[in-house]
């Protein structure tokens, strides 16, 4: 799923670790969800949300098509 | 207390009992060999001895970088709970699992066809490697499994 916490979270000017430490998830875990390897759970997705101040579907943009190819 | 500290505490206290109890299993396989005419080979409670003594140490060892760096605390219990690891350790639980069953199953037909002589009967020595891989294999599985979804 793609998304957009690296372009929120450079705009804060955090670095992974500090987001990974605000949202308690390690920092491999922002990696990968900024690669859109792995899709967060609905807590954590809101956990990151409420980070930024947006809500999820501002956060993550879910395209019907992902699904048909995973 | 804290969690972080009730975290430590946890640490240490499985560390020590897996070192008492890896000193009583190697202790009494070493005994075992020396005294006893035993019909099974005491080495593998002597094995079953290191193996928690190497847990123990393992955790002695995370407890003593917690003590040193207290401020790693927090990442290392932020890790240990993390949803990504504990989704990657379920699969490879999973795949484990099925390793380990159709090892086992694989065994049960082999038995069963050399039961009515389609397949030669299985040897002590056959019988033990056999059992030694079901027990090897999946954690090699659950291990490589590990190291492949980290690196996705």
């Amino acid at each position: 799923m793609n998304n957009r916490l690296e372009e929120l979270r450079s705009r804060k000017g955090w670095t992974q670790q500090e987001l990974a430490d605000r949202v308690e998830v390690s920092r491999q875990t922002i990696i990968s969800l900024e690669r859109g390897r792995y899709n967060p759970s609905i807590t954590l997705a809101f956990r990151l949300a409420r980070q930024f101040g947006v809500t999820i579907e501002e956060l993550f943009l879910y395209s019907p098509e992902e699904d048909e190819d995973e | 207390m804290s969690k972080n500290l009730r975290w430590m505490k946890k640490q240490q206290r499985l560390g020590w009992t897996a070192l008492a109890a890896g000193l009583i299993f190697a202790g009494c396989g070493l005994i075992l060999a020396r005294v006893a005419d035993l019909a099974f080979n005491p080495r593998i409670i002597t094995g079953l001895g290191i193996l928690f003594l190497g847990l123990g140490v393992a955790y002695l060892v995370r407890y003593g970088a917690a003590q040193k760096d207290p401020k790693s605390v927090g990442r290392m219990v932020i890790e240990e709970k993390d949803e990504r690891m504990q989704m990657i350790r379920a699969r490879a639980g999973n795949r484990a699992y099925w390793t380990s069953t159709v090892i086992v199953y694989g065994g049960l037909m082999w038995v069963s066809f050399a039961a009515n002589g389609s397949l030669p009967a299985l040897s002590a020595d056959g019988l033990w490697y056999f059992l030694a891989a079901a027990v090897i294999l999946p954690f090699a599985v659950y291990a490589a499994s590990l190291i492949y979804e980290q690196q996705k």
